[in-house]
This record gives C-alpha cells, structure tokens and sequence, in this order.
C-alpha cells in the first residue's frame, strides 16, 4: 500500500530500473508534478483534510507504478534526441561511409560543441572556482555557509543547462526538466540533501574540468580545420595569385606543381578525417556529461 | 476470468497507443491555452462518463514523444505551489498532422464498424 507521494516515486524508480537515466528523471517528474496537483486540488475540493486518504484515489486514476514504468518503457524508443545517430546501414560502402559524415547532423553538431566549448569551459570555470573560494573563505563567518548553499544551488542549474546543450549538440539523452525541491521537506533536510547527492559533486567536477578540456576541444578543432582548409585552397591561391605555399620572412616555399593536386586532395581527407573525430570525441563527451551531470 | 482480464487489458493497450496520440492533440487543438498534464487529464476525465480507457499517467509519455516528434511545443513554469508546470500546445505541424490522423481515424473506425456489423447479420 503506498501511503506517500514520496514512496510512489521510490516504487516507481525501481520499477524502471535498467532504463535510460534520463527517462527515469523524466518519468519521475511527471508523476511528482501530476500527484502532487492532483492532490492539491483533491484538498482544495473536499473537506478531507489529509493527504493518504485522497492519495489512493489519485494513484487509481493514474496508475500503478508497473503501469506507468511499462508505458514510459514502450515510448522510451521512440523518444529520440534531435541529434541522435541515426543508425548507419551497413550495406552503404566504407567509402560512402567514410564521407557521409558530411551529412552526418551528429558529426556538425560534435563539432559545434567542441568549438563552442571553449566559451562555456570558461564561464562554468570561473563560477565554480569564484563561488567555491568565496564561499571557503567566508566560512570563517557565518556568511560562508548561505554562500556555499546558493553556489551548490546554482552548480544545480548549470548542470542542468549544460546538460540540454549536450542533449541538442551531442545526442546524448538527458534530464528535460529541471529538478524541484519539494516545499514539504523541510530545509534542513533539503540542504542535507544538496550536500549528500553526488551529482552536486560531480557537477563541480564538471565546470571545472570544462575549462581544461574545452582548451583541448577548441585548439584541436581549430588546428585541424585550419590545418585541412589550408592544405586545400594554398595550391589554388598559388596557381591564381602566385602566393607561396609557405612563408616565413623572405623565404618563399613553392611545392612541385605535380604534388598541387595531391595537396588539396590531402586537406580533404584531413577535414573528413576531422569530422570523424569530432564526432567521435562528441560521443565520448557525451557519455562523460551523463555521468557527471545526471544523478542516478 | 484472470486470463480474460488480462486479455481484455492487453488489448485496450495496444488500441490506446495510437489512439492516445489523436486525442491528445485533439484535446490541445480544442483548447485556447496551453494545458499541462493535470489539466489534460482532467478534461478527459470529465469529458466521458465511462470508466477513462488509459491511465492518467500513461499520458505523459505519450506528450513527451508527440513533443519530440514536433507536434507539441512545451513550456516549464514554475506553479505558485509545489513542482513547476509543464505547459503543453500543438504546433503548426500538429494541426496538419490532426487533420490527417482524424481521416484515417475515420476510415478506420468506418471500416471496424462494417465488419463488426456484417458479422452480426449473418
């Protein structure tokens, strides 16, 4: 008999177990939104005053946890991030393979992310280094503490939206909604909470690390590119406007105009060679965010 | 008795997994505002007298994929009590996608219809 919101939702988890984290956050929410207005509304309709007698009749009507990890489980396949990978098929050639990732979404959005980390890498870095040395210095007055508690309350939020930027980017599934604390427990206890969940932790972790890796990301990323782009059009600028392949001062480095094709030919692997990497580093990216970020 | 329960259920599912679809954008394109789930549920609720033919619950997934199939745009607010509200509304798209689904729905029903009946003439 289940006697609370609270025990619906436990039951409710662990009747989805083994499905996508973020399908479960998802599902959790959703019950908790719906059970909890239905009750409220139950409270504010009838003289009733207490909650465990409206409760059963609300849980009838929306279903029994089974029920409800059943109907998530079913949809849970056709939800797909806007970014999934579709599934290459696999009588495509390796060689459309390999340059199909041009048309790969997935692929352009790795890449999107892996430039575009650079600028949240340093914004996440300096929130979390400034809230955490703020807050540890403060601490030898009382102030410290109600700074650290909002700057955990906020490392909540980033993780949340860098965790849509991942999803849309990256296509890896993550939380849709934010998380809510429940007005009914107490603050204390949702304090505790803050500092007992590991995600709170991890997620520091996180902002952090996006400083170091989004240094790697965007100077790889801009490397090559710069790198593939060149090779391709200098045989071209050379055959136009006479501009050397290299130069550094008063040397000017010409290529043998037989080796021109095959230079340009070589930039255009390299950039495709880029894609890939891209898209491969996004991938890993995206399963390292999911276990920082999402709490289980 | 057991068996025929179960089959009875089994079988009111694998109907309501589209037919949730339909009725919940139909319920949306109805309304002037944006809904979220209680809301939802609750108009459906009131809607038939009859026993309601799919939990409550089972409809949050079913707006969760038709939002990310693109018929629905959803919106987070945060309720003056308790947990922020999800706010549903049909797309463009959805309401192309509405007057499809109630054709074929039509067709459908037509057709189950006429076998049904020519069975009970015979």
């Amino acid at each position: 008999m289940i006697n609370s919101i609270d025990q619906y939702l436990d039951s409710l988890k662990t009747e989805l177990k083994g499905c996508d984290s973020a399908t479960i956050q998802d599902a959790l929410s959703d019950a908790e939104e719906h059970l909890r207005t239905a009750i409220e509304k139950g409270l504010e309709e009838s003289d009733k005053v207490v909650e465990a007698d409206i409760l059963s009749n609300v849980i009838e009507k929306y279903g029994s946890p089974d029920e409800i990890a059943n109907a998530y489980r079913d949809i849970e396949d056709r939800i797909k991030p806007a970014f999934a990978r579709n599934q290459v098929s696999s009588n495509k050639s390796v060689l459309s393979r390999f340059f199909g990732i041009f048309a790969d979404a997935g692929a352009w959005g790795s890449l999107i992310y892996m430039i575009f980390a650079l600028v949240t890498g340093i914004i996440y870095f300096t929130w979390a280094v400034t809230g955490i040395s703020i807050g540890m210095s403060m601490i030898i007055l009382i102030i410290g503490i109600p700074i650290i508690i909002l700057f955990l309350y906020s490392v909540r939020g980033l993780s949340f939206i860098e965790g849509r930027i991942v999803e849309a980017l990256l296509g890896e599934r993550m939380p849709r909604r934010a998380r809510f604390t429940d007005k009914n427990v107490k603050l204390w206890d949702r304090i505790k909470e803050l500092f007992t969940d590991r995600s709170t932790w991890s997620g520091i972790l996180y902002l952090v690390l996006q400083l170091p890796l989004g240094i790697i990301y965007f100077s790889l990323m801009i490397t090559l590119i710069a790198t593939s782009i060149a090779s391709i059009f200098a045989p071209i600028m050379y055959l136009i406007w006479d501009i050397p392949i290299i130069q550094t001062g008063n040397m000017e480095y010409y290529l043998p105009n037989w080796l021109l094709p095959l230079m340009t030919i070589a930039g255009f692997l390299l950039l495709t060679i880029t894609m890939h990497i891209a898209k491969f580093i996004g991938k890993i990216h995206g399963k390292y965010a999911k276990a920082l970020l999402v709490s289980e | 008795m057991e068996n025929e329960n179960i089959a009875d259920k089994k079988f009111q599912k694998e109907i309501n997994s589209g037919t949730a679809a339909l009725v919940l954008l139909s319920t949306l394109n109805n309304s002037l505002d944006q809904m979220y789930g209680y809301q939802i549920a609750k108009q459906l609720e009131e809607g038939t007298d009859e026993i309601p033919m799919i939990k409550q619950g089972a409809l949050y997934p079913v707006l969760r994929s038709l939002e990310s199939s693109g018929l629905l745009k959803s919106l987070v607010e945060p309720s003056v009590s308790g947990p922020p509200r999800k706010y549903y509304e049909i797309t463009d798209n959805g309401k192309e996608t509405l007057v499809r689904w109630s054709d074929i729905w039509e067709q459908t029903k037509m057709f189950v219809d006429s076998i049904l009946e020519g069975g009970k003439n015979d």
